[in-house]
């Protein structure tokens, strides 16, 4: 998935999206997140057609954005999603298969195993009208798979999911990571996206802040901090890239932009002067220190509001 | 692609099944049918299950079982059932399927699927009707079946209502269509798709109000110069005789005397003179009403088509001949037009006959199609 400039403005007022570009590689499990009325939800439905862009120039499984056939290879899972409450669990992903066009014995076939993967077998005869949220949920991630996708697109899978089918849907997750396919994910849960995404980007108010790896953006994070009893030595301020802060009885150098092989100076020095060390941790930033550091203002050092630019309304919803 | 249609047609299928509705109105017309039924003819009267009515006077040497049938069917199975309330019945079971097919949560699924939003729409479309057309064919049939077993008369012709029917739906159904897809509210569709039904119903007996008036005026029109030429002639043979035998001057009598003694004759000049002043009123508003009526789908007239079909011929003879029969005295009969009811009732019908089955049904599909294709505007335009 290949995406460049992908606009939406509601009623020429409302900037849901102001010109997003991203990359998605096959294969791998890409994580959106960004705050509520970010533009997350909007972006994956312009890929699904749901939604028309004010202007797109991009590439899906190699066909423009947009165009119906290349769907066939695609599964969605919305937000919010609503199945009609006169189905059977069989039935909804039988239905929703047909529309993707999957041959009928191949739609029972795999019916009956991504029920039992999603762990809806018992209930595949029950009417959906009595499903739970985690329940539907579960649904709507078997619905999503029944035409063997290449692209999985999943708009906050977890949601109304307890911890147990967190972790299953995880491992639904890393399981079609292995089995080749590639899996875009929209979540606020920063803890769901760290542990399973390859790469992720993050959107606030309508625009990439960031993306990449974990590893790639929160390298600049990257430090070593040295604890040593006592003052810290006057040298220490002086050595490129370090910082020192008093604590308590004890002074904390960070030092940036090293790696392992060159803290080890450090720690002789301040040894053979005869300094007690009292710990040294390599230390980076997480995802979610990453994402609060997305959504503040750096002018005002508080939070931006929600929604989309101009605050006006919820254009991202 | 077929799979999908299918697909959409099945699910519609089992969105109805669902509903109780749906077997509700299923159940109720099979007692119609049974009704229809239980009701017989036989030399001594009306048969109704066992007893026997002889309250009527009508014996099946008066009316034929298959006439009785065939009247029954045409007045109460289609002019009432199914063009009524069995259309409401549909109308209230169907009225929800785009609103809740728009709503949010299920539409982005069906958009994700390789369906374009153009087929998606007319293929749910076709799946509203799939309601009426069920519900129509398994009521025809057994109308077909009891008074073939009952009347014994097969008359295939009566299965024409099952096209006729769903059609008239049809129309309805687009503006349900239009509104669901605006409002997004079952109900607000239910409501305003009633409205504007009744507005259709405004329409057309607006219709045959102003035909009435313009046939009543046409026929005095024809009319009065002969009363006026013979209540002429009456008063100068009058005025002769009364000459002959005071032996007076044979001038041509003038305007004053003919008046003088036919007082009537004054009368009679002036409602031509009216009637003539009317007859461009008359013409211009039927034009407009005309006109009005062309743009809006034609319910009545497309079930009537069926009358026109199945009514037996000798009846409608028989009413023109009593039209084309002695011209009776105007003014002297009872009517809101002064005019003899069966003669202009006869007129007004030929006038709306006069009207194409094509001009009915090509009219009605164009406003369907119109109404489909903003529609289809609306529907493939939005963000969803």
């Amino acid at each position: 998935m290949d995406l460049e400039e992908v606009a939406k403005t509601y009623r020429g007022r409302v900037h849901a999206l102001r010109g997003v570009s991203m990359r998605v590689r096959r294969g791998e499990v890409f994580g959106l997140l960004g705050p509520n009325g970010a533009g997350k939800s909007t972006l994956v439905k312009i890929l699904m057609t749901v939604i028309r862009p004010s202007r797109c120039r991009g590439e899906m499984l190699g066909a423009p954005v947009g165009d119906k056939s290349a769907l066939r290879r695609v599964g969605y899972l919305p937000e919010h999603h609503r199945f009609p409450e006169y189905l059977t669990a069989r039935q909804v992903v039988d239905y929703f298969g047909a529309l993707a066009d999957v041959p009928r014995r191949e739609r029972r076939r795999r019916g009956e195993e991504l029920l039992e993967l999603v762990g809806l077998g018992a209930w595949r005869d029950k009417k959906v009208r009595g499903f739970s949220k985690g329940m539907r949920q579960r649904l709507g991630i078997a619905q999503a798979l029944i035409n063997d996708p290449d692209l999985v697109l999943l708009d906050e899978p977890t949601d109304g999911v307890d911890p147990v089918g967190r972790r299953d849907i995880r491992g639904i997750l890393v399981e079609l990571r292995s089995r080749g396919k590639t899996v875009f994910l929209n979540s606020h849960l920063l803890s769901e996206l760290e542990m399973v995404c390859d790469r992720v980007a993050i959107l606030v108010q309508g625009r990439v802040w960031s993306q990449g790896t974990l590893e790639e953006l929160t390298r600049e994070s990257r430090r070593y901090e040295v604890v040593v009893r006592g003052e810290a030595p006057a040298w220490a301020g002086e050595l490129e890239g370090a910082e020192v802060r008093a604590e308590n009885g004890s002074s904390r150098l960070v030092l940036r932009g090293v790696e392992v092989e060159g803290v080890q100076p450090v720690i002789d020095r301040l040894r053979r002067e005869g300094r007690m060390v009292v710990s040294v941790a390599p230390m980076r930033e997480s995802l979610e220190e990453l994402f609060m550091r997305a959504v503040t203002n750096p002018a005002t050092g508080g939070v931006l509001p929600p929604g989309a630019a101009r605050g006006e309304g919820e254009g991202g919803a | 692609m077929i799979r999908q249609t299918w697909a959409i047609f099945y699910d519609a299928y089992r969105e109805l099944n669902a509903k109780r509705l749906f077997w509700f109105v299923l159940a109720v017309s099979g007692l119609v049918v049974a009704a229809f039924a239980a009701i017989g003819i036989n030399e001594k009267g009306i048969t109704v299950l066992w007893w026997q009515l002889e309250l009527f006077g009508v014996t099946s040497d008066v009316l034929p079982p298959e006439k009785l049938y065939k009247a029954m069917f045409v007045q109460f199975g289609i002019g009432f059932w199914l063009s009524w309330l069995a259309m409401i019945l549909a109308l209230v079971s169907t009225a929800g399927m785009i609103p809740e097919f728009v709503a949010s949560g299920s539409i982005e699924l069906v958009l994700s699927k390789p369906v374009g939003r153009l087929r998606l729409l007319l293929t749910k479309f076709a799946a509203g009707l799939l309601f009426v057309a069920l519900q129509v064919s398994v009521f025809s049939v057994a109308c077909f079946l009891v008074i073939g077993i009952r009347g014994g008369a097969w008359e295939p012709g009566l299965l024409v209502a099952v096209p006729l029917v769903v059609l008239v739906f049809s129309y309805l159904y687009s503006v349900c269509v239009v509104i669901g897809l605006l409002t997004r509210s079952t109900i607000a569709t239910l409501l305003l798709t009633l409205l504007f039904w009744f507005l259709v119903f405004a329409v057309n007996a607006a219709d045959g109000l102003v035909l009435q008036g313009r046939e009543a005026n046409a026929m005095w029109l024809e009319r009065l110069p002969g009363q006026i030429e013979a209540r002429e002639q009456a008063a100068r043979a009058k005025i002769e005789r009364q000459r002959a035998e005071g032996d007076e001057a044979r001038a041509e009598p003038t305007d004053e005397e003919l008046l003088a003694v036919e007082p009537r004759l004054a009368d009679l000049r002036e409602r031509l003179q009216r009637a003539e002043r009317n007859r461009g009123r008359w013409e211009a508003g039927a034009l407009a009403v005309w006109a009005v009526k062309t743009a809006l789908p034609k319910t009545g007239e497309t079930v009537e088509i069926l009358n026109r079909t199945l009514k037996d011929r000798a009846d409608l003879e028989e009413r023109d001949r009593a039209a084309a029969g002695p011209p009776a005295e105007l003014g002297q009969m009872a009517g809101p037009f002064g005019v003899d009811q069966r003669a202009l009732a006869a007129r007004v019908e030929k006038a709306l006959h006069a009207r194409s089955v094509w001009w009915v049904i090509g009219t009605s599909l164009a406003f369907e199609a119109v109404m489909l294709g903003i529609g289809a505007w609306i529907f493939c335009r939005r963000d969803f």
